[in-house]
């Protein structure tokens, strides 16, 4: 196997393009897929039921320290950043937020680089802020996958266009464009 | 921007256990490396043999470390829910004849959003000079923080927030001022509050204890001290005495797992069994 994960992040705007790829992929996904998405710190439940509707494979809101499985999607949990450990575990972290976000994405982008190295797939959706551009920079210079959104296709362009202009990407793809890449894993 | 490489943290973590007998080889190591690499921003160290050369040379200046090495509480009355539960389930119906020796322990206290939290509380509900309150930390400064009530003034605007979910009686305004750049939480509230310093294995803890409040300080550990840690609150915890963790941590099968049963799923309140 070429990789060992996929992690996405995303803000405003991508709640449809994320329920799109998840719902296209099969339950035996051959990794686990790391979900990193903006939302309100006060609200811990129903998304993981929104985002889980017509999802093949499940998706939960970690408890920390939880190992990562192939087949499974892991959203970041309301109010807490989500790390990826050496050891192929999920870690939790209240410290401040950065970028005004906590889940961060660029945290969550940055340790899932250092994990995984070459063997990540990184994606950065819609959104709002520039939360996320730094992190997929990192997964590109530790050699694994960088993808963004056609901003051109975005409900909302801050995010894709920072992420561009940080970093020389592999791919700029449409939803559909992605989910045949993942597909094709 | 700083990186450090796996080398570099195990050479920073072997020189702390060798000077300072402090082991932090259990710490989760992304957020450890992430405080490290923070601390040595804000000194101006550059990479980290500014690090370790501050290390070996000031050991004056360790208690510092330690201090600005622990992640503070994010903000006061995190996730209201809980508090609320606090409030009209479990102190309701506790009888004069459960108040009395009521002993409630927060270890790993950084920046008392916590302790602070509680003893709003339990002021409004009366019970506050009922039961007795012990708050324990790694670091003198963080005890001398805390007693002066300072707070991330950044923090205040969320607290307010959460405090109005919590649906507290009275107003959160009036439990702090503003100096500046810092709230100053009203320290009459922590006026009966006793103060310890802890290691880091948790020696020398209160005993009967009734309650532990211990949120979102085990994501900071790897497996085998969450383990050895939760082992230790076990043994403090008087029989039925009840352990609070984090919204999204658990107790793990494993041999203290077996000691405890969960009483609230959604908030994490762990029982200990008789």
């Amino acid at each position: 196997m070429q990789y060992k994960a996929i992690i996405i992040g995303g803000s405003a705007g991508s709640f449809q393009v994320v329920t799109k790829i998840l719902n296209s992929l099969s339950k035996d996904f051959p990794m686990p897929v790391l979900l990193c998405l903006h939302r309100l710190k006060h609200v811990r439940s129903g998304f993981v039921e929104a985002l889980s509707i017509k999802s093949n494979i499940p998706i939960e809101e970690p408890y920390d320290k939880d190992i990562l499985k192939s087949g499974k999607a892991y959203l970041a949990p309301a109010n807490y950043h989500m790390f990826v450990e050496l050891s192929n575990r999920i870690a939790l972290s209240t410290e401040d937020p950065l970028n005004h976000s906590r889940p961060s994405i660029d945290l969550s982008f940055i340790t899932a680089a250092n994990a995984y190295r070459d063997k990540l797939i990184g994606i950065i959706l819609s959104g709002a802020n520039r939360d996320g551009a730094f992190g997929l920079k990192k997964v590109h210079d530790n050699g694994g996958v960088a993808i963004v959104q056609d901003p051109a296709e975005c409900e909302v362009k801050a995010m894709t266009q920072s992420a561009l202009q940080l970093t020389p990407v592999d791919y700029v793809y449409t939803t559909d464009q992605i989910i045949s890449f993942l597909l094709k894993l | 921007m700083i990186d450090l490489g796996i080398v570099d943290i195990r050479e920073i973590l072997k020189t702390i256990q060798t000077k300072y007998k402090y082991d932090f080889s259990n710490y989760a190591l992304t957020s450890l490396k992430q405080r490290l690499e923070k601390f040595i921003i804000r000194n101006s160290l550059i990479d980290a043999n500014g690090l370790l050369k501050k290390l070996k040379e000031h050991p004056e200046e360790f208690d510092t470390f330690l201090h600005e090495i622990s992640v503070p509480s994010s903000e006061m009355f995190r996730d209201p829910s809980l508090w609320r539960w606090l409030r009209e389930v479990h102190f309701a119906n506790l009888s004069d004849h459960d108040l009395m020796n009521y002993k409630i322990w927060l270890p790993n206290c950084v920046s008392g959003g916590e302790l602070y939290s509680l003893c709003i509380l339990l002021h409004e509900i009366g019970l506050l000079n009922k039961v007795k309150i012990i708050a324990s930390s790694a670091s003198e400064a963080n005890i001398i923080n805390i007693k002066n009530g300072s707070y991330d003034l950044k923090k205040i605007e969320i607290s307010a927030e959460n405090y109005k979910r919590f649906q507290g009686s009275g107003s959160f305004q009036s439990y702090y001022t503003i100096d500046r750049y810092f709230a100053i939480r009203n320290k009459s509230l922590i006026n009966n509050v006793e103060f310890r310093r802890q290691n880091i294995n948790f020696d020398d803890s209160p005993i009967n204890v009734k309650l532990i409040i211990f949120r979102n300080s085990l994501i900071y550990y790897n497996p085998t001290l969450q383990e050895k840690v939760l082992a230790n609150m076990y043994e403090n915890l008087s029989a039925t005495g009840l352990l609070i963790i984090g919204i999204r941590e658990k107790i793990r099968e494993s041999s203290t797992y077996k000691g405890f049963e969960i009483i609230n799923e959604f908030e994490r309140v762990y029982k200990k069994k008789l």
